[in-house]
């Protein structure tokens, strides 16, 4: 039940009647007998919510940054109209629009509402319930009942960076047919045998072949088909932290605050995690490796696995992909690199090319990967792609006052050790990549392709 | 993308359902709601401490003092006027207490002796025995010849002090002062004592309390003991023909008011009712990554930790320069600053000085220190 504003202005012309009337006891004790058989008889007459049934049809997958519509078919199998207003409740951050519908169903019959979601981050948003408010034909009060109306909207990662897609695959395809290798090496495979121009390695002749042609031919080799790449997201804390400048505000991005403490935060607004950039770069890569004929496997871990995404094939990878990413959040744990590892070992047999998105942290490193990782480097070809953080950089550039000297040498201390964890990674035989957020994706996805080139997939 | 239709069902219970769930705690309420109810309605009428009263029971009251009075066969009368007080006439012992709110003048007319309890008006003034300072309340000694005062012993007196000039007779001294002062009226003799809280129920057991008390009042005298009315008056604003504010109201006005709050009450509903649940969401935190490095930037700052900054400074610009001068990772201090002088044309000394000196001594110097390093290593850039 709830009353509207036209019994509360009832109520108060009643206090008029009763300064006017001549006895006013048994005047306040006739205005509230009539204002409630009033309601009352509105409650008795209003339309009938409970019986009410919904139907919803409409969008299930949306990428971040786009709107979904959601439809509700109301109908009313009730003998009375209607008429009055419906709440589709969604989680703030679904961004579902307008709040409040207007409802008018006559009996018998259905209407269609569409709900519009404009939503303002990666995850699973359901509806939570649906809240009708039926008027009476007095309009002062109403019958208002909930349903439970279950539809959920998978919010996928944007994949901004497939605008580098088509120049990373025209090189690609340069690699694949105008560049064959003629060192044989550890990722190639035997592609043709040519006649020997000058200038070519003596080593690759193929004196067989020359014997039979009475002619010098050369074999060629050509990157090596069917490699495996295996994606590892660290999902820890570290990919909690905001970098960079979000292309898509996500919720909570926003730091202005209402009420009185509120002021204006000279700070940059906190852009993406770093768990979001680097799935947009594991994305380009997946697409790129997909399209270069490699298998990709995908796994998220902190300290259990998060997901786990194999055997895809090229066309259904991206899709399963972002599928298995919109779910994950940066979970506040230190995340487990013994454990990382092991899942890894176990998972991946052959060799493959192990690409780990985590944050280039010397001390999280220093404490998780750095034992484990000869483990992980004698088996298979480790590159790790860290995010780094442009306001760092931008701090230890401006010197101007005492203020900004001491920020300077924090954020020279900070880059220091990133450098030296870089080098001491390199040291170990692992390839790193360390670029800025809008770099990152561009920058790996050219990193594979040099290793594809040099033949050490 | 479309999918099937999703069948619904409603989520708010019945009539019945809340009945049916809700009923043993409305019973519960109902109960608790009755009891306390009646609690109030049939339980004695609890009055409030009336302190220093002949009839009150409780710790502040002083009911014991009059009854081991009374048993002396002293007649004790409580009343609660000065013209009650007058109207029994004859040698009597008037006690006073602080509570009053009257005037030594409205008391002139009642003869005998007094006892004062914390001189509320000023009457011990007229005799020049003045308040000097408060004084705290505990027991002590009469030190005095005061035959009552000697008789009792030690005694909890206290609150204030006064002074006791020729002619009168202090007793239990506190500081500069006496706590009881007695001198004559003409009529008979006057005490005057700091404080009542030896007259009180509580106290009225320890030390000579109720020595001192029965040897001030229970002299063969009846005792007049002077109180505060029971009802003290509301203080109405009424005219001069009785009429008070209510009485000049139109009738219609309380209902008028009754009405306006039952209108407040369906307005409340109508703006407190909400269309469906608070929905809540869990949502990622909300943390720049370059947090941590402010942070320590902040320490550094906190701290004046220039030696610190410096070297860091100094450690990322030397990380830096080492492979833009083609040397090794671990090239030393002379290889470094040979090489940069020999690069850049600046002086070997100035240029050791900025990158292996002594920590700087001040803020400035750490400014222009790191002001230096970034001019050393645009000139290494731009060659």
């Amino acid at each position: 039940m709830a009353l509207t504003g036209r019994a509360g202005l009832l109520a108060a012309l009643g206090i008029v009647a009763v300064l006017l009337a001549p006895s006013p006891g048994p005047a306040v004790a006739g205005v509230c007998l009539l204002l409630a058989a009033a309601i009352v008889a509105d409650l008795a007459l209003a339309g009938a919510v409970r019986p009410l049934r919904l139907h919803r049809s409409g969008e299930r997958l949306v990428r971040l940054g786009a709107r979904a519509t959601v439809e509700l078919v109301v109908e009313n199998p009730g003998r009375r109209r209607v008429r009055g207003v419906l709440r589709d409740a969604w989680p703030p951050s679904a961004g579902a629009t307008p709040r409040v519908l207007k409802l008018d169903v006559p009996p018998g019959e259905r209407r269609r509402l569409v709900v519009t979601l404009d939503p303002a981050r990666r995850g699973d948003r359901e509806s939570v319930s649906v809240t009708v408010r039926s008027l009476g034909p007095l309009g002062l009060a109403a019958r208002q009942a909930s349903h439970s109306s279950p539809w959920s909207v998978r919010v996928l990662p944007p994949f901004l960076s497939r605008k580098h897609l088509p120049s990373r695959l025209a090189r690609l395809r340069e690699l694949d047919g105008r560049h064959p290798a003629l060192v044989r090496g550890q990722g190639t495979e035997f592609d043709s045998l040519r006649e020997y121009v000058v200038g070519d390695d003596v080593r690759s002749i193929d004196w067989r072949a020359t014997a039979r042609r009475h002619d010098v031919v050369v074999r060629t080799w050509r990157p090596e088909r069917d490699r495996r790449v295996l994606i590892v997201l660290d999902t820890g804390r570290t990919s909690a932290g905001r970098v960079g400048e979000a292309p898509i505000p996500l919720a909570g991005a926003a730091t202005e605050g209402g009420g009185l403490l509120a002021r204006p935060d000279p700070r940059p607004v906190p852009g993406w995690p770093r768990l979001d950039w680097s799935m947009d770069a594991a994305l380009l890569l997946a697409a790129l490796a997909a399209r270069a004929g490699d298998q990709v496997d995908f796994l998220a871990y902190d300290r259990a696995v998060r997901s786990w995404v194999t055997g895809a094939s090229r066309t259904e990878l991206l899709s399963s992909l972002v599928n298995a990413m919109a779910p994950i959040e940066a979970e506040l744990i230190e995340a487990d690199s013994q454990g990382m590892v092991a899942a890894i070992l176990a998972r991946a047999k052959r060799r493959c090319l192990v690409v780990l998105l985590t944050d280039l942290n010397s001390a999280a490193l220093d404490e998780g990967l750095m034992p484990v990782l000869p483990q992980l480097s004698s088996r298979h070809l480790v590159l790790v792609a860290g995010v780094s953080d442009p306001l760092v950089a931008a701090m230890a550039g401006r010197r101007g006052t005492a203020e900004e000297a001491y920020d300077a040498a924090a954020a020279e201390r900070a880059l220091l050790e990133r450098r030296r964890i870089t080098a001491r990674l390199r040291r170990h035989g692992v390839e790193v990549v360390d670029a800025l957020p809008d770099d990152i994706a561009p920058a790996l996805a050219d990193h594979y392709l040099a290793l594809k080139a040099a033949g050490r997939l | 993308m479309t999918a099937q239709a999703v069948e619904s069902r409603p989520t708010t219970p019945t009539a019945k359902a809340r009945w049916r769930g809700g009923r043993w705690i409305a019973l519960l309420g109902a109960l608790i709601v009755l009891v306390a109810a009646g609690t109030v309605l049939l339980g004695p009428e609890q009055e409030a401490a009336r302190p220093l009263d002949p009839a009150d029971t409780s710790l502040q009251g002083s009911k014991a003092l009059a009854e081991l009075l009374r048993r002396r066969g002293v007649t004790v009368d409580r009343v609660d006027s000065v013209e009650a007080a007058a109207a029994l006439g004859g040698d009597r012992t008037l006690v006073v207490t602080d509570r009053l709110r009257t005037s030594p003048d409205d008391l002139a007319a009642i003869r005998g002796d007094r006892l004062i309890v914390g001189d509320p008006f000023g009457a011990a003034e007229m005799a020049g025995v003045n308040p000097v300072g408060a004084a705290r309340q505990r027991s002590r000694e009469p030190e005095c010849s005061l035959p009552a005062a000697v008789a009792a012993g030690s005694v909890h007196l206290g609150g204030i002090a006064y002074s006791a000039p020729r002619g009168t007779t202090g007793c239990y001294p506190a500081g500069d002062g006496w706590t009881l002062i007695s001198f004559p009226n003409g009529s008979g003799t006057t005490t005057v004592v700091g404080s009542g809280e030896f007259m009180t129920n509580q106290r009225l057991a320890e030390d000579g309390n109720a020595a001192l008390a029965l040897n001030l009042l229970a002299t063969g005298k009846p005792v007049t003991w002077l109180v505060p009315p029971d009802d003290p008056g509301t203080g109405d604003l009424a005219g001069p023909e009785g009429d008070s504010v209510y009485d000049l109201m139109p009738p219609s006005i309380p209902w008028a008011v009754l009405m306006a709050c039952l209108t407040v009450l369906v307005v409340a509903f109508w703006r407190g009712r909400r269309l469906g649940p608070v929905v809540t969401e869990r949502l990622p935190v909300v943390v720049r990554a370059s947090e941590t490095v402010e942070g320590r930037g902040r320490l550094y700052r906190a701290r004046r930790a220039r030696a610190r900054a410096a070297d860091s400074l100094r450690a990322g610009t030397i990380d830096r320069l080492t492979p833009r001068l083609g040397l090794a990772s671990g090239a030393g201090p002379q290889e470094v600053v040979a090489a940069l002088a020999v690069r850049t044309g600046l002086d070997a000394r100035e240029v050791g000085g900025a990158l292996y000196g002594p920590p700087p001594t001040g803020d400035a110097e750490l400014v222009a220190l790191a002001g230096y390093l970034d001019s050393i290593e645009r000139k290494v850039r731009e060659l």
